[in-house]
Parts: structure tokens; sequence; C-alpha cells
């Protein structure tokens, strides 16, 4: 029995439909990464998974289970937008967070994780008087402190610094290691590329991608060169059989048009400039995106 | 139900635990029966500076009579007896002989006389007060001031001065003074309760004395407590759920429970609220009461129903209130949409009196019936001292009952599709298509 299973969930707001036929499945104990641009529809599926909506048709299943609010306890759930009780001091927030759980022992849970998180002395400060990454890391153990065997999190790294983003990956990885299904949506590639062992992808309320990461990079073989050259990379644009440049200063990776060949791409550069690196590989993670979400997204993802 | 529980206590504590609750506590009362206190506790505290009022006399016959009333009233009545000290203000009559060729002229001397300070107030009493049979636009007493109306000169003067015609119209019929006082002599009609039978004696009780305390004051008071409470447990969830919704608490507990239960908790933590405030109000009440000997006032026969009608009237508003308060996006939107929110609980306001004056008329009877208006008129109607039929309160609490879990049921669908509404400000019609269509 797979932790989530959705299948043809269509969910429309007003004349916008937010989330069209999608079927997707959620195996037990892994990590699974939604991505996909703004408005997608990554948070409204999330909130039916979570039962805070409703889908207009389709089915959802959470453990078996099918639309039933019995189900929820075991799902911790971290939204995109944080809510704290700003005068509420934060134990007692997150006890009465893990209390509306069914959780148990929570004194000693919440101890562990605001020792886990480096909170432990602002235990007895109201939330108001916290940092944002500090409020953030908070909410992650509200969604965590009941023992859930899913957790959800909407955007979990988003205002944090590198440092407590590390934190956060671990506490997930760590959550993860203990047997907890873990689905987090995120905006930012490389962690969706060196956390998640499955990516789920939508675009305008369709799924575009799902699996692993090794099963979609396949999907778009191997049409990517990354070459460093002496000079101007300028000149990298007047070469035949390259359909797109992505310049990193010191590295450009380049997209081979459909019917070229890697080799006559690189003797071209060669006959041109002097080549000082030269790496033949599959699209990140980020080139998908962008290659499905366009130009806009890539704006998102850079952020 | 535990979860619900849970939610209503955290709430019930944020709201209970907090100095501001303690000094509304306290406040509250102040606030809603503030003038009425003031009116009584500065009743005595009068203005004691002498009054000068000057008087006109084109009778020629009272102003004698008037000097030596307000000399009399001056060495009696000006100290208080238990203090020793001036508490009242003398009277100065200032004799002004009328003038036959231009009277505009002098009372309009008077009157920059009564502006600048110089005088108080002056009186013209006309010719032919005595006989206006000769006259009667010349039979006219008139009192010149700048606030006339409420002058309490104008009222003390009133009797002499008709004391002084009467005597001469007395006079002029030839008639006896003692018999005319005889014929005249008036006999007070007792406002008095109905008669009972004393259960412990079995004999006939004595009516007892209707007063304005009991009749107005009772009635008036319960209504006051009731609309303190609806505003202390439904009221301000208009404000907390919109607030909730903006920080996105409200998502993070919907991932725990369902919309209904967390409305069900935030409506019985503001039950929880106002049943702390009234316990509070009633005990002190009570113990004031039993302090000043007036125990017998406390109208323990409708605390009952008082109880029962509040935690009614929390839940329906409480839900309505909600319900508006998750379909606003911001504190503009919530402006525009309390008045209409409120507007239920406010009307009730605007026809107290009425109802304590006529608590089994038909407009009382009706209006009590409609369910949103139910709870604060049956509890005055209760309250007054005439008895309602003894079905109408059962009724009424039937049409609240009806009523209450029609607008949860509503008000939580509402509340269901607006607490993850965004964008713009929502129209009744939206909140209806939202109630009907989930």
């Amino acid at each position: 029995m797979h932790a989530v299973e959705i299948e043809d969930v269509t969910k429309s707001f007003g004349e916008k439909k937010a989330v069209s036929f999608l079927s997707l499945q959620v195996p037990r104990g892994c990590v699974y990464g939604f991505i996909g641009p703004n408005g997608s529809g990554k948070t409204t599926t999330l909130r039916m998974i979570m039962n805070i909506i409703f889908p207009d048709c389709g089915s959802i299943r959470v453990f078996g289970q099918s639309r039933t609010t019995a189900c929820t306890d075991r799902i911790g759930y971290l939204p995109e937008e944080r809510g704290l009780y700003k005068k509420m001091k934060v134990k007692p927030l997150l006890k009465f967070y893990g209390e509306m759980k069914g959780g148990r022992d929570l004194d000693t849970e919440i101890d562990r994780w605001l020792e886990r998180l480096d909170l432990s002395e602002w235990a007895h400060k109201p939330v108001d008087s916290l940092s944002k990454g500090m409020s953030q890391k908070v909410q992650f153990i509200s969604a965590v402190v009941a023992r859930p065997e899913m957790v959800i999190l909407d955007e979990p790294f988003t205002g944090l610094d590198p440092v407590n983003t590390d934190v956060i990956r671990d506490a997930v990885l760590e959550l993860q290691a203990a047997g907890t299904t873990v689905i987090f949506s995120t905006h930012d590639m490389a962690t969706a590329e060196r956390m998640c062992d499955y990516i789920f992808m939508i675009f305008r309320g369709r799924k575009v991608l799902d699996g692993t990461l090794s099963e979609i990079r396949d999907q778009y073989g191997s049409d990517t060169v990354r070459v460093r050259i002496d000079g101007d990379a300028g000149l990298l644009r007047e070469i035949p059989g390259v359909s797109r440049i992505r310049d990193h200063g010191r590295m450009q990776e380049l997209r081979i048009a459909e019917g070229h060949d890697t080799q006559e791409i690189v003797s071209a550069i060669m006959s041109q400039t002097r080549v000082t690196y030269f790496e033949q590989t599959r699209p990140s993670l980020h080139d998908i995106f962008v290659r499905i979400a366009g130009y806009n997204a890539e704006e998102e993802t850079d952020e | 139900m535990n979860k619900i529980l849970k939610l209503a206590l955290r709430d019930y504590n944020a709201s209970v635990r907090t100095k501001g609750f303690v000094i509304g506590l306290a406040l509250a009362p102040v606030f809603m029966c503030g003038s009425l206190i003031a009116m009584l506790f500065l009743q005595d505290h009068v203005d004691t500076a002498d009054k000068t009022i000057a008087v006109i006399d084109w009778s020629g016959e009272i102003t004698s009579h008037l000097i030596d009333e307000t000399t009399r009233r001056n060495e009696n009545d000006l100290i208080d007896a238990e203090t020793g000290q001036k508490a009242r203000p003398a009277y100065i009559i200032e004799t002004v002989v009328p003038d036959r060729y231009d009277s505009d002229r002098q009372k309009l001397v008077l009157s920059d006389r009564v502006r600048s300070g110089k005088l108080d107030a002056f009186i013209e009493i006309g010719r032919s007060v005595v006989d206006p049979r000769e006259n009667r636009a010349e039979a006219r007493l008139a009192y010149h001031s700048e606030s006339s109306a409420l002058s309490d000169v104008r009222r003390w003067m009133f009797w002499p001065i008709n004391n002084r015609i009467k005597m001469l119209r007395v006079e002029q019929t030839g008639l006896e003074v003692d018999k005319v006082d005889f014929i005249t002599n008036r006999i007070a009609l007792e406002p008095l309760g109905l008669v009972s039978i004393d259960k412990s004696t079995g004999a006939v009780k004595e009516a007892k004395r209707s007063n304005e305390g009991e009749a107005i004051g009772i009635p008036m008071g319960m209504a006051m407590l009731f609309f303190m409470m609806m505003m202390m447990g439904a009221m301000p969830l208009l404000g907390t759920v919109l607030e909730e919704k903006m920080q996105r608490i409200s998502e993070v507990l919907l991932g725990s429970i369902s919309p209904f239960g967390l409305m069900m908790g935030k409506l019985l933590g503001g039950v929880g609220i106002s049943i702390t405030a009234i316990c509070v109000y009633v005990v002190l009440g009570i113990i004031t009461a039993q302090y000043l000997d007036v125990g017998e006032y406390v109208p323990y026969h409708i605390l009952p129903w008082f109880f029962v009608y509040m935690v009614m009237a929390i839940f329906m508003f409480g839900a309505i209130n909600s319900a508006v308060g998750a379909a606003c996006n911001d504190q503009k939107e919530l402006q525009s949409l309390t008045f209409p929110a409120i507007l239920p609980m406010i009307i009730p306001m605007f026809v107290l009196f009425p109802v304590i004056k006529e608590p089994t008329s038909t407009f009382a009877t009706v209006l009590s019936l409609i369910p949103p208006f139910t709870p604060m008129l049956m509890v005055l109607r209760k309250a007054a001292p005439t008895t309602i039929p003894e079905w109408q309160p059962w009724v009424g609490l039937l049409g609240v009952a009806l009523f209450t879990l029609f607008a949860i049921w509503a008000g939580g669908r509402v509340f269901r599709v607006g607490l993850l509404m965004q964008g713009g400000p929502p129209k009744i019609r939206d909140l209806l298509r939202w109630a009907i269509r989930g």
C-alpha cells in the first residue's frame, strides 16, 4: 500500500483549473519532491492530500483511507506560509500543535527537537521574539513533533539561510531514515536533486514529470555539454547546432539541437578557440524544469 | 471532540488569562452604563452658586409673595443637615418695574445681562394671570434663560407663582382657602404588584410596591448584561478568525481538524469566555445586592433562562461572525461587513423601552419570537414585572435552537470556503452562495 494514491483528481477555483486529472502514487518511506512554477498547482495538491480542500472529482487515498480526517493525525503539515500564534511561548505552542495531532509524550519530543535545531534557550520565549529563521524551525518542529508517519512540507527552505537550510535538510533526511514518508515542494532544483527519491513536476495543473531523478534525466537524453573556453563566450552563439546556451560565468552549458552531434559541436568550437574543459552530461533538473516551464520559470528558480 | 475542546481551551486561555480581559471585565459595565452611573453619582453634586432672577410682574401681585417664598427657602433649605454645608444655591429675586413704553427693549436689556453672566434668568408675569378671561394673550408666565428647559430654578419657581395665583383666585371668588384645598387635594395612585399566597403560612401576602428600579432598572440591566456578553463572546470572533486566517494559523489547524471542528472550537471558546464573565458579574451582583440590602430584587428566576439564551446567542452570532471573519482578507474588508454582521445583535437594543413598557404587546411578542432577536428580547420580557405567557420562552427557545443549528451549518460552510479563499472582498451574494453550495 502506498502512502498516497491520487487518481484522476481535478480541482478548480471558479474559472481557473488548478489541478487537472492528476494521478500520482507516493511510496512509503521515500522523499517525494513536488516541483513546478508558482501557481502551477503544487500547494493545491498538497492541501488536497491534507484534506484541507476537496477535489472536484477523482479520488485521493492516504494510507489506504479515502477522504477522511481520521488519517490527518498521521500526517505532519508545514504550510507554505507560516502560521504561529505570535503571543504564545514556543514550548506551549508546540505542545498545542502536537496535541492537535493526537501526539503523546510530547514534552520529551519537543525538548529533543528544540535541542536538535538549537532552539532550547527559546523554549519559553514568545514566538514574536523569534527571528524569521527561528520561526521557520519552530514551524517545522510543529509539523513533526507528533511523530507522524508522513510529513508534507510546502516550501520548507524558503527564507532560510544556508546553515539553517542544511539543518532542516538533515532533519528531513533523519525523518526518512526513521521510516517517515516525506513530501515536500520546492523551487530549489539543487535541493530536489540532492534529497528526493522521486520527483514530480506539475505545470499549469497537469503532471509533466514523475519518477526518480535518473528516470527523468534519461527521458531527456545526453544532449548537453559543458565547456570552458579561452576568450569571449559570446562566440559560442555562432556555433551551428547549439539550441541554447546557459552561461555559468567560468563555464558554459550548451544544449545540442536535434539532428546534431556532440563531436561536430566540439570540433566547431575548437576551430575557433581553445577548449580547456569539456564534459558531456545529461540535463540537470533545473534545465528540465526550464525546458518545460520556459524562461519565466527559469527566473523564478534562479531566485 | 477532544481536539475541539483543546482548541476551545487554547482560545479561552488566550483571552481570559490576560490583563486586557480583567480590565475589560471591570470597564465594560462602566462603558455600558457609564452615563447612568455618572448621573446617580453626580445627582447631588449641583452648582451651589447663588442665582439672581429678575422678575417683571405686569400683574403687580405676585413678586412680593415670590420674594417671601424665596427668602423662606434661602433660610431653610440651602444647608445639608448631615454635612452642615451649603448644598443648594440661594435664589435672589430682583424686582424690575415693567416698561410700559418699550417692553421688548426691556427684555432685550435683561437678555443681554443674562448673556454677560450678570443675571441668571428673568421671569415675565403676564397682566392677566390671575384672571385669564380678561385677556388670554397676557395670561402667561415666561421664564427666560440660556437653558430654560433644564432649569431647576424654573421648576422651583412654578410652584410659588402658581400657589400665589391660586390664592388670589380663591380670594376673588370668595371661597374659603381650606375648602379649596380640601376639594383640590389629590391622592397618589400607588404603583403596586399583584397579591400572592405566602407558601409557608398560606396567608395572602401584601402586594409589593413597584418602583422604577424594578420596572425598568432590572430589565434594562439584564439586557445590557446580555449585550455585553455577546460583545465579549461572539463579537471578537470577527477579528480573531480573520487574524488567524491572515497569519495562516487556520491553515495549520485545518491540517489537524475539520473546518467545522475549528469553528466549533472557536465558538466554545467564546461561550467559555462569556460564561466566565457572567459568573463574575452575577456573583458580584448578588454580593453587592445583599450588601446594599436589596437582595430581594435579584431576579434569580431569570438566571437559568439568561444562561441558556446567552449560550445559544453566542453560538448563533458566533457562527455568523466566524463566517464573516473567514470570508474577509483584511481589516478593511472586515470593517465594511462588521455592521451588517452585528446588526441583528443591535436591533433589540433599539426597542428596549417599548418592550419593557408593554412586554405582552403584539409588537413585543412577535419581535421576541424572531430567532435573532429572541435571546435578548425574551430575557428582557422575562425580567419585566409583567408576566408573559409560559409557553413563549419555550417556543422562543425552540426557534433559537433551530436557527442556531442553521447558523452553525451555513456559517460552517462559509467558514470552510472563506478560510482558504484569497482575492477580492466578499460580497453578501458570495457568502450566500458559499452557504448554499458549500
